[in-house]
Formats: structure tokens, sequence, C-alpha cells
């Protein structure tokens, strides 16, 4: 009969633990559109890196690298004007 | 090996049976393991014997191990002497292959081939994988060909692209930021 | 023991009954603030039990969350409770009379766990809220994706667990008189491999859920963006890299005990195993083109899920009996309710693809057909087309009965003349795919780097089939012979092919920051490699794959050889001669054991004995051999002590001289250690720049950090 015992101890225990929550939730950042447009930031900068190494690495002919490098650049200029406009402190 | 490379002709030779407790098999294969091991002698050209292993490459032993005819390893199997016995002897009195091929799915019905033949709805299982690739590859260059005629997209999120000093401006910190 | 086993998974299953629900209701109740930006909200009627749901929303998915995390212990607890009750040899419960007895070795009782049907399920769902256990501590990544990620666990949770409680229990109780000893552990299992490659498989299997369910998560809260991928990628890696760990143990495990000389026989549950393994492993290379670019949602949505679905399917053939395999569990029971699961999961997934799948729209260009993406593209055709053809061969024998009324075997001749082929051009794929930047390569820029690297190919082929065939194992190829040769040639020199281009992608890096740096070429490929883990670890994992690859491509020049062998007698195979010196019987608790001892000569000089032995285990009754291997990087010599002459008592040896398997063993390690790179976090610190160079300012090198 101990295991009757036990196994009334772990319910105890488990419920203690399921429903007592002291204390305030932890729930994240909220989503907001600048966290949005700093991820898009991180993947065109990510990009624009990426062209200028396969560049180097003399993979991309000169004229489709500027070419490229142009309209990567105007993407992350408009996004970096957007997070500015957003965030005037933190945004240069 | 029975994997990924089929393999050619090797020359096999069984010399005897087997025997003891739990590792037993019975006199008749061993007879025709004999007989095999002298066909296999007197023939002695590798014509046959290539012949021997290529056939019995392609079928498999009927115990329910799952292994090929000429891979079968357990000694005390009670179907893979016998059936080796039984090929060398066909081969022996000189049938084609195909008619070999016959004689073992009579006898033994058609999960004897190991792999599907090229006659009647066998072939499905073949033609299903090139049909998959034709049509993969037709997709692949229909896909392609769409997105490379996609003009050249708006920025993503709605943004209106910049103009004047200040695309100056972010274009130099991009370029800043990114590179040399 | 047993009520407690028995109580603590009815308890998991309560507590994952509990998290799903109470979680989805946190999800469908949640408050509006928290719905990600930009997007419109109506906000319900707030009235009665959806008002205060909707208040408590929050504190509600923190208890379905613990409720999760509390499931884990539960199957734990289970799990312990059977394991002590094999060391205990309580033969009251039926699982542990059937798969254990008491001569039992220690490490193998503990391997009961999952030698048989009700163990493995337990084991299954031990990894599965092992995972989730895992997944819901992490939350603070992203706390509303990883809701959504815990309620699809937990409803997968659901699903074990019931299938334990109600289907394969465990811990049922033996009818009758108690038996004084148990059945024993299947002796084909009692190998020190065997005790951990079906928790690295199980791990791989299981691991690929999680994908699945960040996956779904995603899908069903219109996930902004691509940060997801970005938070399951290391998931992805971590279970691709333990499944193939875990297929590569099984089939080290089948070379070193079943005895046949072979590693993979295309057996329907080996299949099961490498199915998902393909898809996760196209999903691994599409998911940059989502994570870079933003292509291919729809198609890598599709791509994870028949991951999952796969890994499922493949539980399915094992258990429901319905495909016939040496590997398959007994009872077909529980085939069922794995149907029903599969039919489940796909309606799920289906109806919220359907439902949501505008979110999944991307209007990316793509520039050329000669770059990175549409090289993407091909090798996702083709590792779905080897997983299609794969799928098509292990349910063939099914249709051909549907449609004709007969089975047919669908075996290795098959999959050699189909999947080969195919497996070629992947190949080529991989040499190819490197070279080319993303967006556009310039076709100059390809031909030139593609040139030096083709004609070292060409070299090795052409040294290949000029060496003489005495040299051994893959020299003196004649591809005309036989269409094994010309395949094999084709896997080296394509192998070949690959490794150079590897080693010149980093190179050529290398160099790239070695100009900036100024520093030496062997410390710039590590700071390149250091910069962008995922592509230079994934390049090792190239390199490791075309190594196994290798090892493969030796299998065309296997040759066995049998004899009896009695004292003094010789047999000769390739350039080894082999003499019996003497052979015996023995006994130990566990099983008799026969064995024989062999003298191995090669070109006439003696370099050592070997001994083949053949086991009778007393509590399974039934034999298993142990092969003696000997292994070096040009062949493997392997010795099966076959039986013995019941006459004149002279042992059956056969032998089989395999070239290059040493190659596959070796090329996993590479690729394991390729996946362990690749999960490094990239270095992300400014170079420090010498003084005399004529930069002003230290400057991070110019590696993307992207795959």
């Amino acid at each position: 009969m101990t295991w009757l015992f036990v196994a009334a101890l772990l319910t105890v225990a488990t419920l203690f633990y399921v429903f007592y929550i002291p204390g305030r939730l932890f729930l994240g950042p909220e989503k907001t559109r600048v966290g949005y447009l700093r991820e898009r930031k991180d993947a065109v900068y990510e990009n624009l890196r990426d062209l200028n190494f396969e560049y180097q690495a003399g993979k991309v002919p000169d004229s489709d690298y500027q070419q490229m490098k142009s309209s990567l650049q105007d993407e992350a200029a408009a996004i970096l004007a957007e997070i500015a406009r957003l965030e005037p402190r933190n945004g240069s | 090996m029975k994997m990924f490379f089929p393999r050619p002709d090797k020359a096999r030779t069984k010399c005897s049976a087997p025997l003891f407790a739990p590792f037993a098999t019975s006199g008749k294969a061993l007879k025709a393991l004999l007989l095999c091991v002298a066909i296999f002698c007197l023939s002695g050209a590798s014509d046959p014997a290539s012949r021997f292993s290529d056939i019995g490459h392609r079928m498999m032993c009927i115990c329910g191990c799952n292994q090929i005819l000429l891979e079968c390893n357990h000694v005390g199997c009670p179907a893979s002497d016998g059936m080796r016995g039984e090929l060398m002897a066909a081969l022996n009195r000189g049938d084609s292959d195909s008619l070999v091929e016959q004689s073992f799915v009579q006898k033994y019905g058609p999960t004897v081939l190991a792999a599907p033949t090229g006659k009647g709805f066998d072939r499905a299982a073949y033609i299903m994988p090139v049909v998959a690739l034709v049509l993969g590859f037709g997709l692949i260059v229909m896909v392609v060909r769409a997105w490379k005629n996609r003009p050249a997209p708006a920025i993503a999120g709605g943004l209106p692209p910049l103009r004047g000093a200040e695309l100056e401006q972010f274009r130099e910190q991009a370029r800043r930021e990114t590179e040399l | 023991m047993a009520e407690l086993g028995s109580f603590a998974l009815l308890l998991a299953l309560a507590l994952s009954v509990y998290s799903f629900l109470a979680g989805l209701a946190a999800l469908i109740y949640q408050k509006p603030a928290a719905q990600p930006a930009g997007r419109a909200h109506t906000p319900p009627e707030d009235i009665g039990f959806a008002a205060l749901l909707r208040r408590g929303s929050e504190r509600l998915a923190e208890t379905s969350r613990r409720a999760g995390v509390a499931s884990f212990g539960a199957v734990l607890l289970a799990s312990i409770i059977l394991v002590i009750c094999a060391f205990q040899d309580d033969f009251s419960i039926a699982y542990i009379f059937h798969h254990s007895n008491r001569d039992l070795p220690g490490p193998y009782k503990f391997a009961v766990l999952w030698s048989g049907q009700e163990g493995s399920l337990l084991f299954w769902s031990l990894l599965l809220t092992g995972y989730a256990f895992v997944l819901r501590l992490r939350y603070k990544t992203d706390p509303r994706l990883f809701a959504y990620a815990s309620v699809v666990l937990a409803g997968v949770q659901i699903f074990f667990l019931s299938l334990l409680n109600f289907a394969a229990h465990p811990f049922a109780i033996m009818q009758g008189n108690i038996p004084a000893d148990g059945n024993g552990l299947n002796p084909l299992l009692q190998y020190p491999e065997m005790v951990i490659h079906p928790p690295m498989l199980y791990l791989g299997y299981v691991g690929f859920t999680v994908p699945f369910a960040f996956a779904l998560g995603a899908l069903i809260m219109k996930y902004p963006g691509e940060k997801w991928i970005h938070i399951t990628r290391r998931w992805t890696m971590v279970t691709w890299g333990l499944l193939t760990c875990g297929i590569f143990l099984g089939a080290h495990w089948a070379y070193s005990v079943l005895g046949w000389g072979g590693y993979w026989g295309w057996d329907p549950v080996e299949n099961a195993s490498l199915m998902p393994w393909l898809t996760g492993t196209a999903f691994l290379h599409s998911v940059m083109m989502q994570e870079k670019r933003g292509m291919l949602k729809v198609w890598n949505m599709w791509l994870v899920f028949a991951t999952f679905w796969l890994a499922i399917l493949g539980t399915f053939l094992t258990r429901s009996g319905i495909i016939s395999s040496v590997h398959a569990f007994a009872q077909s029971s529980i085939g069922d309710w794995f149907a029903w699961f599969l039919v489940i999961t796909f309606g799920v997934f289906l109806f919220f693809f359907i439902k949501n799948r505008k979110s999944l729209e991307s209007e990316h260009k793509l520039e050329s057909l000669a770059s990175r993406e549409s090289s993407f593209l091909f090798n996702n055709l083709l590792f779905v087309l080897l997983c299609f053809t794969v799928l098509w061969g292990t349910w063939f024998p099914k249709i051909s009965e549907l449609v004709q009324g007969n089975k047919v075997t669908v075996g290795a001749p098959f999959y050699n003349r189909v999947a080969i082929p195919v497996a070629l051009l992947l190949l080529v794929l991989t040499a190819i795919g490197p070279l080319l930047a993303w967006r556009k390569t310039s076709l100059e820029s390809l031909k030139r780097n593609f040139l030096w690297p083709t004609v070292g190919a060409i070299i090795v082929a052409i040294l290949l089939m000029a060496t003489p065939e005495s040299w051994g194992s893959i020299f003196g190829l004649k591809p005309w012979r036989d269409i094994s040769y010309f395949y094999s040639l084709m896997a080296i020199s394509l192998s070949v092919l690959v490794i150079l281009t590897v080693a010149s992608e980093f190179y050529r890096g290398g160099k790239v920051i070695s100009n900036h740096t100024g520093q030496g070429m062997f410390a710039s490929m590590v700071q390149l490699t250091h910069r962008n883990t995922r592509r230079y670890g994934g390049y090792i994992v190239h390199f490791g794959a075309v190594v196994v690859i290798i090892g493969l491509a030796g299998a065309a020049f296997n040759q066995d050889q049998e004899k009896e062998m009695g004292y003094g007698d010789k047999m000769s195979i390739g350039p080894y001669t082999l003499l019996c010196r003497s052979y015996t019987e023995d006994e130990s608790p566990n099983y008799f054991s026969q064995w024989a001892m062999i003298d191995v000569f090669k070109h006439g000089k003696p370099i050592g004995s070997m001994t083949p032995v053949r086991r009778f285990y007393k509590a399974s009754q039934q034999t298993s051999t142990i092969p003696d291997i000997r292994s070096t990087l040009n062949e493997d010599l392997y010795l099966v002590f076959e039986g013995v002459n019941q006459d004149n008592g002279h042992p059956i040896i056969k032998a089989h001289l395999n070239p290059l398997v040493m190659w596959i063993w070796m090329g996993v390690w590479i690729m394991l250690i390729g996946t362990g790179l690749a999960l490094i976090p990239n270095a992300q610190v400014a170079v420090r720049v010498p003084a005399t160079t004529r930069l002003e300012r230290a400057q991070p090198a110019p590696v993307a950090t992207g795959d």
C-alpha cells in the first residue's frame, strides 16, 4: 500500500507545481513593428555581407555586384529610415 | 554486401554442410551442395559461375530471412541450400536465364525474385520514379521561369522607397555596417 | 512497483491532456494586446466564461506550460520504474518476463526499456516529453510561439500516452503464477551498440516532432517574418545529427552482428529511418532559402510536416505488421492507432494550411538559374525523389497485392537500379552548389572555379582505371566490365570533385580573410569557419558524406568464400590466406559458444589471428554469430563462424573481403563533427588589424552569417 501513499504525494506535489504561480509572469517583449523591421534589417545586412564576400571571392562579376548591392542597400536604407522614424532616439 | 552497388561475378565455393544440434541441416541439402560443388569444379569456366552469381543475386531466400539467395548466411537455413542446388542444376541443363526465373517463380511464387520484373504491373515500380523525376523537373523549370519573370519586388513590409539625401545617408550607414 | 508505474503513466496522460486543453483555451482566448503588430483584431464579446478565460489567459497558459513540464517528470518516473523492475527481475510484469532473464548482463537490462513493443513506446514518450520539457523551459526565447509549439507537442504526447495506457501497457501483470525466469532478450540485441543505437535513432525520429510543432505553431499564429525558422534551426540540426548517428549505428550493428557481411539490406524498417532523414536533409537546405530570401515558405512547411509524418509512418510500418520485415515487432494491434494518428495529423495540418496559406505568400524574385537558390531547388527535388523512391519501393509489395493479386519482393536490386543514378546526380549538385553565389553567379567564375576540381577528379578516375588490379580493392577499376564498376568509378571521382570544391571554398574564403587581416592561411580558414559556422560546418558535413560514399562504392569489389576448416586447413581470399589453428566450444551462464582460431597471412606474411564466434543463447533458445572483423583503410577481412559439420565437428567459416568499409564509419564521424561545428554560434568579434595595413580601423571581415 506504500504505492498509494507515494501516488497521493506525487499528485499533490504536481498540482502544487502546476497551479501555484506566485509573482509576475514572463510574457516576453511584445512583437512590435520595430522588432519586425530589425529582423528584416538583419536579414538584409546578412545578404549584403554575403554579397560582398562572394564578390571578393570572385564569384560575382563587377556589373552584377554593383547592381545587386545597390538594390540591397536601397532596401536596407528604407528599413533603417523606417526604424529611425519609429524610434527617433535609437534609430541612427 | 547487398546494398548500394550490385555485385558482379565472384566465385563462391561451399564444400560441406553442418550439423550439430542447434545448427543442423538436412542430408538432402548436403547432397545438393555436393552436387553444386561438383558441378562447380567440373565446369571450371567462369561463365556458368558468373551466371550462377548473377541470377543467384536476383533471387531471395524464401525461408523468411529476407536475404538475397546467395547472401543467406545461416547454415541451418531450410531453404537456401536446396535452392542453390536447383539453380545450379538448371544452369547446368542449359536453361536460359528467363526460363530459370520462370521455373523458380512457378515453384516458390513471385516473391522469390528480389526485384519487380519488367513485365505487366511490375513495370510501374520502375516507371513511377522516372515519372516523378520528370514531373518534378518540369515543376522546377516552371517555378524558375515564373520567378524570373516576376517584377522586382517592392520592399517587404510595405515600406516606401527613399529618395534624395535621406536615401544617401541611410545607404551610407548600411554600407558602413556591412563592408570594409 | 508496477502499480506506481501505471499511476505515473496515467498522471502523465492527465497532465498532457490538461496541458493541451488549457493551452488551447489560453491561445483561443488570449488578450488582444498580444496579437502581433500590424494585424487587425476584432475584439470578441466579453461575456461570461469567455471573459473569465480572457482575463486569466496568461495564467492559464502558464499552468499549461507547467503541466507539460511535469508530464516529463511522470514519464521519466514510469521509465525509471520499468528499468528498476528489469534489474530486480520482477517477472510478475509481463514485459519484463518477455524481454529479460536473470543472467542477462546489467547494461542489457537497461536496454530492456526499448527492446520490446510496450517499452519502446514508453521510451518514445520519454524522449518526446523530454524534448518538450527542454522546449517548455526555454519558452522565454519567444513565449507566444513556444506556447503554440507546446500545445502541438502536448497533442502528440496525448497520442503516445493513450497508446501506453490503453493499448500497449508496459506494466501489464502476468496472469497466473510468477515464472522463475524470463524469456530473455533477443540475442541479436545483446551487443554493446544495441544499447545506444535505438536511443539515437529514436532521438532523431522523435526530435523531428519539435520542428514540426514550431512550424505548425507558426502557421496557426501566422507568425510574421522568418524568425521562427531561426529559432527552429538548431533543433533541426541536432535532430538531424542524432538521426544520422542512429542510422549509421544501426548499419554498423548489422555489419558487426548479423554476420552476412553487409550493413544495409533495404529492409522496410531501414527504409523507414532513411525516409525522414532524406526529407529532413532537404529541409536543412531549403530552409536557408526562406531565412535569407523569404522564399519557399509553403514548400518548407510541407517538408517539415512530411519529415514528422514519415517518422510516424516508419513507426506504423514497424509496429503494424502491415509490411513484412525482419525488424518488425510481433503484435499488430496498435497499427490502427497509428493509422488514425497519421490521418488526424494530416487532416489538422491540411486544415491550417488551407486556412492560413495566405500568410505564407512570398514575392521574391529569382535573378538567375546559375544561383545558389536554383541549386537548392534541384537539391530538394533529388532528395524528395529519393525519398519517394524508397517510399514507393517499400509500399510496392502492398500495392502489387492490391492491383495484381500477388505480392512481389522489392529488394536491393531494385534500389540499386533506381536510387544510385539519382544519388550520383545529387553528388554532382553537391560539387557545383557551393561554387554558386546567392542570386547570381557569373558563368565565367563558375568555369574558372570548377576547372581545377574537375581536372583533379578526372586524374583520380584515370589513376583508378590505369593502376594494376593486383593492388587490390578499388584499383584497376574497369568501368566497362560491369555496371557496378561504372557506378563505383563515378561515385569515387564525383566524391573527389566534391572534396576539391569544398577545399577550394575554404581556400578562397581563407584568402579573402587573409587579405583583409594579414593572418596566415590556416588561421584565416579557422576564423572563416568560426564566423560562419553553419556554412563551413555544412561543407565539412558534405566532406564526411562523400567519404561515406567512397566507402559505399567499395562494395562493388566485395568477395566472399566459404569453407569447412579442420585443423591446418587453408582458405585464401584476395591477398589473405587463412589457416585454421584450432576450434572449440565454451559455456557461460547466458549462452553456449563455439569458436575457431584462424591464423591470418597477408601475401604469405603472418599478421595475427582471428576468432569468429557463434553463440546459442539459453533463455531465448536462439543462435547468433559474432563475426571477427579486421579493419584497415583499404579493406575489411570479415570472418563468420557459420556452423559445424556434424560428421567431423569441423567449423564452417565464411570469409568476406569488403573494401573501404572503414571509410563509411570515418565519414560518419566527420559528418557529426561538421554538424557539431555548425551548431556553434557565429563569432561576432571585430578582427584585429595589424598596424602595417592601410586600413584605418578594425573592421569585421566581410563574411555573412547566413548559411
